[in-house]
């Protein structure tokens, strides 16, 4: 791999371990909840917070769309945790119909004003080939905090705060690598690694498998010169199988191995 | 993949020799710098005539391609403003940021057509700097030669007299051709078309074309019902001889409109590549022209 491929690959791999960092943490935590579609619904009402912004007549620009982006998030995260307490057996259910509401609002909305549609794009399909080292500096900061939050609280987090802390995630992620990545990168590692009973050494598997499908999507995407987003996505599946049905099974027979020589 | 990949390789070694490196934004300019620079320049183009150019997704070999370029040819206008600001602060190439003599945009040097007198948000994704789909009017591919000769003389002045004698060439050619074509687009004077988008509105200028509908009036979103009863109201009583598209656009609002009016849906190549036989500027004009003369009896 020559020095042009890595300034290629370099940003977009940085953007990768940063969504990676909180998404999978996160993401066993949403499988557990049995709550999947939840950052789609969040992600499509930060773009509606945008859209609104936009409608209201501010001249959403920089900070004002990332204020109107985590206004709408958070609001999407306080209606679905009260959801998730008056009708925790149907919240899978009703965070699909939030998300196709957040989703035509947005037609809706659009029909009369156009220019926020440019917004919504843009927060809903980042591509990570274009992101830049200093758009990583924000993106970096808001994952740190919410990945020392959740570590320091996620035993005490019933309620708001989980779903706060993964709109703050979200919206941030989205914009740098798109929607479909976002989505891959929170449920593939924890399914992947959901048979793993020590939570510790699942986070680390789900990191491994998130690492090795980023790595291999990017260096796909140069020498296919093919959709880096896209072709990660499939990657990281692959990568998933591959730790589920090969690598797994044996470090789990070489534990149990070891645990009989301790007999 | 292998044969993508079998590409890729073959971008890099071609590049390796020291032409001027060109990096062109959509097919039509891909085609004139082949005309003005022959042979001395590597192009590569972005984006083919079955994509929208407003749209593009990342591949690594478009920041490649910018980062070694000498000089991008675009349309400008703001119609690659989704993703070219974007790519050019990621390929970090100066000879070729905004400024700089590596940095051309066509429609810079054309007069453009539907300035909106305001920039209404109401519009639509309107072009606050006109329409930028410039390229269908010979007078305007002869001004952006001009100018693209220019630019291609100041970028790589050892080849100043290759790029002045070839186009003078091009210019002889296209004075030709566009006395023939003027000859044969007389006949669709005042025709009635109703069109995809605002795509068409310099080849409709040029033909003297009767333009009486947009089925997306306001680009970007589909219209509503109630645009759409209206439009059938209107064109009923005198339906228009077809509906015209890109060969990028929807089929389905033309479709539609052509099956309720029982009119011709006319896909024009609109850009190089956009039919078989449109391979070049020249037959690209050719190829427009006889497709319309196909639907107007």
């Amino acid at each position: 791999m020559n020095e042009f491929e890595l300034s290629i690959i370099g940003p977009a791999f940085a953007a990768c371990l940063l969504v990676l960092s909180t998404h999978v943490p996160l993401g066993t935590e949403v499988l557990r909840r049995g709550i999947i579609f939840i950052d789609l619904a969040i992600a499509q009402v930060a773009g509606l917070g945008v859209i609104a912004a936009d409608t209201m007549g501010w001249e959403a620009e920089g900070w004002m769309v990332q204020i109107a982006a985590v206004s709408g998030a958070l609001t999407a995260a306080f209606v679905l945790h009260w959801t998730d307490r008056r009708w925790p057996d149907i919240q899978e259910a009703l965070i699909g119909v939030s998300f196709v509401l957040a989703a035509t609002a947005g037609i809706l909305t659009l029909a009369e004003n156009p220019h926020g549609g440019e917004h919504l794009k843009e927060l809903l399909v980042g591509q990570v080939l274009w992101v830049n080292y200093d758009q990583l500096l924000p993106v970096g900061v808001i994952s740190a905090s919410v990945l020392i939050t959740w570590y320091w609280m996620r035993d005490h987090m019933r309620g708001f705060g989980f779903y706060a802390l993964f709109a703050f995630a979200v919206t941030a992620s989205v914009q740098l690598v798109g929607i479909y990545l976002v989505f891959a990168c929170l449920i593939i590692p924890a399914i992947s690694t959901r048979h793993i009973a020590g939570r510790r050494l699942r986070i680390v598997c789900g990191y491994g498998v998130g690492v090795v499908g980023c790595l291999a999507g990017l260096a796909l995407s140069v020498n296919g010169d093919l959709p880096a987003g896209a072709v990660i996505v499939w990657s990281l599946a692959i990568s998933a199988l591959i730790f589920a049905w090969l690598v797994w099974p044996m470090m789990r027979n070489r534990h149990k191995q070891v645990e009989i020589n301790f007999e | 993949m292998l044969r993508i990949a079998a590409l890729v390789l073959g971008l890099a070694a071609t590049s390796t020799a020291s032409a001027l490196n060109v990096f062109v934004c959509e097919p039509e300019w891909g085609s004139l710098v082949q005309e003005l620079a022959g042979d001395t320049a590597e192009t590569t183009v972005a984006t083919t005539a079955f994509q929208d150019p407003h749209r593009l997704q990342a591949r690594p070999s478009l920041i490649a391609a910018v980062r070694r370029a000498d000089l991008i040819v675009c349309t400008g206008a703001d119609l690659e403003i989704g993703w070219l600001p974007l790519l050019l602060r990621r390929a970090g190439n100066a000879r070729i940021q905004v400024g700089n003599p590596g940095y051309f945009l066509a429609a810079d040097f054309v007069r453009r057509i539907e300035i909106p007198a305001s920039i209404d948000r109401a519009q639509g994704d309107v072009h606050p700097q006109g329409n930028p789909h410039i390229h269908l009017s010979p007078r305007n591919i002869e001004r952006v030669a001009d100018a693209l000769a220019d630019r291609l003389r100041q970028v790589d002045p050892a080849n100043s007299a290759h790029y002045q004698s070839r186009l003078d060439d091009f210019l002889r050619r296209w004075s030709e051709a566009t006395e023939q074509w003027e000859d044969r687009i007389l006949q669709f004077e005042g025709l009635r078309l109703a069109s995809h988008t605002r795509s068409f509105s310099y080849l409709a200028a040029w033909l003297d074309l009767d333009i009486v509908a947009t089925l997306e009036p306001k680009p970007g979103i589909p219209a509503s019902g109630a645009q759409l009863a209206a439009l059938l109201q209107q064109l009923t009583p005198n339906p228009p001889a077809g509906v015209i598209r890109t060969p990028y656009e929807n089929e389905k609002p033309s479709g539609w409109l052509s099956e309720r009016l029982g009119i011709a849906e006319i896909v024009l190549p609109f850009t190089i590549g956009g039919s078989s036989k449109s391979v070049d500027l020249f037959s690209l004009y050719d190829e427009t022209i006889r497709t319309l003369e196909e639907h107007n009896h």
